[in-house]
């Protein structure tokens, strides 16, 4: 199993006058799944990036199993073992399904054998249930067999760190069940898993852990049950939710 | 069935699609393996060739940075420009670096020595380039480029003192061959090596995993940075690659073995546009298809100088003759025009691309895939929309 231990001290990000995200300090330390909800706009996606290096923050580090990979180069932040998916997906479009599973496997396991990662990739994309689209320009593909195709992407990565943006946006049910599956495999390999969402249903059942985030600030994090009581929490977020 | 179908089947039944277009490859590289070779061709013919070979690597390799790396850029000429400057400069006044206890003498530097060196500072000032235009896409790259290109052309037009202005500067030649025939002979082989050379490099680059990755580049630099990417040393690898071969290709095509000396209206950016153009209609994304689109194109224009038409019916000219000669020294950059539109607006992978397909078998795959698309299950899906 490998090592999990993603550490984010008193991180912040302005844009601006705006403080997008608020000294926010939390650690994830086994292979959990957090759920990490907030209304539009409290700094979800922009701690995606801060934590992904597609940001570097103002002020406040972020280590990954003992490395600093704050300010760090997106590309650097993978390679230490943090994986995400984009809130908006981003397929490699003029690029076949299939490339779309090598340039992540290749880029991680340079000396690897083609034959070998395409095995992989081909057990991936079988699990996410669109192996028939292997040799299929992604351009090509569904919104939605687009998110299956980032999620597929990131375990050719083998992360220890997986965040995922909105999965469940725009989905169909029924790939939301395929999406379901995914997380639960995911999380049995032993990979902890932060799930951004405003599906509080989904949130919910899979969560073991909930951060909530609200004006870039971090109001709460811990069990569920818990955090779905605190009075701030259902101030800022959960009181218009019809969930009881 | 239609003739070609049934073509199509014999040929996949039979020696299978990619073995013929191997066979066919090796038919062309015999072709010019043995033109030179040929008595009746004259000097002039193997000239055009000549450039033919050069154009063929400049816009491959413009192909591989823009087209497949997606690098945009209308530098390339500039690199191109450096490598044969530099080499000529070198050769001719030396270069001291007393300080550092480098002394080159025009008299201790061999014309290899220079082109080598031409083709080092090409990659060197690549690299800086590169770098420079770390941060910059699409558009704004191309602005760059063309502002840069454009800098060194008024100093290569401005500095006459040194590079002769717009007479243009001669490097020492390469080859020292008495006999014309025999020099032009060499001449030609030599540039049909080195194109053959930078195409089998390239293509390795492109089919090794750095080719995957620099495609992922041109698709999404975010993604592909996100995906364990460095996009920061492929982004520059590529500048550094290319300018270096645009480079050895420019400070050996004007020590004389194609032309006798480098202008600074060689490095306008119309001359640049050239480049495009040839990569454009071959197919900018394949090496192959650049290059064919190049060498065509050169061959074309050039043969289509001045077009003769025998008038029929016994008809005749006011001079007597039974034949319209029609200039067309500039109708045929127009004809040229109306291809390169046609080519972006109704097959924007080159009009070689669909042959490369046939022959790789590409478009076998394709079919089967797009058969394959029955609506299932994930049709289902919505299309990306905002949350909830
Ligand atoms: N690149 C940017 N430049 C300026 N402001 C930004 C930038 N990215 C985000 N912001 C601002 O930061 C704040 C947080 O945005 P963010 O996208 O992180 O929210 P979010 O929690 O992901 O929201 P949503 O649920 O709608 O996806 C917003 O006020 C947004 O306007
Ligand atoms: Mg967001």
């Amino acid at each position: 199993m490998s090592e999990i231990n993603l550490e984010l001290n008193r991180i912040a990000k302005r844009f601006g006058g705006n403080q997008a995200v608020d000294h926010v300090s939390f650690s994830v330390t086994e292979p959990q799944l957090i759920g990490m909800i907030g209304p539009n706009g409290a700094g979800k996606t922009t701690l995606t990036n801060l934590m992904s290096g597609m940001l570097k923050p103002s002020s406040g580090t972020i280590y990954l199993n003992g490395r600093r990979i704050d300010g760090r180069a997106p590309y650097d932040v993978t390679r230490a073992g943090l994986g995400r998916t984009f809130q908006i997906t981003r397929a490699l479009n003029r690029m076949t399904v299939m490339e779309n599973m090598m340039v992540p496997g290749l880029a991680h396991e340079p000396g690897a054998r083609q034959s070998d990662l395409e095995e992989r990739a081909r057990q991936i994309l079988s699990l996410l249930t669109i192996d028939h689209l292997t040799n299929e320009f992604s351009r090509a593909l569904s919104g939605g067999q687009r998110k299956l195709l980032e999620l597929g992407r990131l375990l050719m990565l083998d992360p220890s760190v997986i965040i995922l943006d909105e999965p469940f946006a725009g989905v169909h049910p029924r790939l939301q069940e395929t999406i379901y599956n995914y997380i639960h495999r995911v999380h049995e390999d032993g990979k902890a898993i932060i799930l951004i969402s405003h599906n509080m249903g989904a949130v919910f059942e899979l969560s073991q852990r909930l951060i909530v985030l609200n004006f870039g600030a971090l109001i709460a994090d811990g069990e569920p049950q818990q955090v779905k009581n605190d009075p701030a929490v259902i101030d800022a977020y959960l009181g218009h939710d019809e969930d009881d | 069935m239609g003739l070609f179908s049934r073509f199509e089947r014999a040929i996949d039944d039979g020696i299978g699609r990619r073995k013929l277009g191997y066979a066919l490859l090796a038919l062309v590289i015999v072709f010019f393996l043995w033109f030179p070779n040929d008595t009746s061709q004259s000097n002039y013919a193997k000239t055009v060739f000549i450039s033919g070979f050069f154009y063929a690597i400049m816009s491959s390799s413009w192909a591989l940075l823009a087209g497949i790396a997606g690098q945009f850029s209308f530098g390339h000429m500039a690199f191109m420009g450096i490598g044969a400057y530099v080499a000529g400069l070198i050769a001719r006044d030396g270069l001291m670096f007393a300080t550092l206890g480098i002394a080159i003498t025009p008299d201790s530097i061999s014309s290899i020595g220079a082109i080598v060196i031409g083709t080092v500072v090409a990659g060197l000032v690549g690299l800086v380039i590169g770098w420079l235009l770390l941060r910059l896409r699409a558009a704004y790259l191309a602005l760059f480029t063309i502002a840069f290109s454009e800098l060194f052309r008024i100093a290569m037009l401005t500095e006459y003192d040194y590079t002769g202005g717009s007479n243009g500067l001669s490097l020492r030649p390469l080859l020292q061959v008495a006999d014309v025939d025999t020099a032009r002979q060499i001449e030609y082989y030599l540039m049909f090596g080195l194109l053959i050379a930078c195409l089998l490099v390239m293509y390795r680059v492109v089919q090794s995993p750095i080719g995957m990755f620099l495609r992922a580049m041109r698709e999404d630099e975010d993604a592909a940075s996100a995906l364990g990417v460095n996009v920061v040393r492929y982004k520059i690898l590529v500048f550094v690659f290319t300018s270096m071969i645009v480079g050895l290709a420019g400070a050996i095509f004007y020590s004389d073995v194609g032309s006798e000396r480098i202008i600074p209206e060689q490095l306008e950016v119309l001359q640049m546009s050239l480049i495009i153009a040839y990569a454009v209609i071959g197919g900018m994304e394949s090496l192959f298809g650049a290059a064919a689109g190049a060498f065509i194109s050169r061959y074309l224009l050039e043969a289509m100088r001045e077009v003769v038409i025998t008038l029929p019916f016994g008809l005749t000219m006011a001079d007597g003759s039974d034949a319209f000669v029609w200039e067309t020294g500039a109708w045929r950059f127009a004809l040229f025009g109306l291809v390169m539109v046609f080519t972006l607006r109704y097959m924007r992978n080159g009009l070689l691309y669909p042959i490369f397909n046939w022959f790789s078998g590409r478009d076998l795959i394709m079919k089967e895939t797009v058969a394959k698309r029955k609506p299932d299950e994930h049709d289902m899906a919505l299309p990306e929309d905002r949350d909830e």
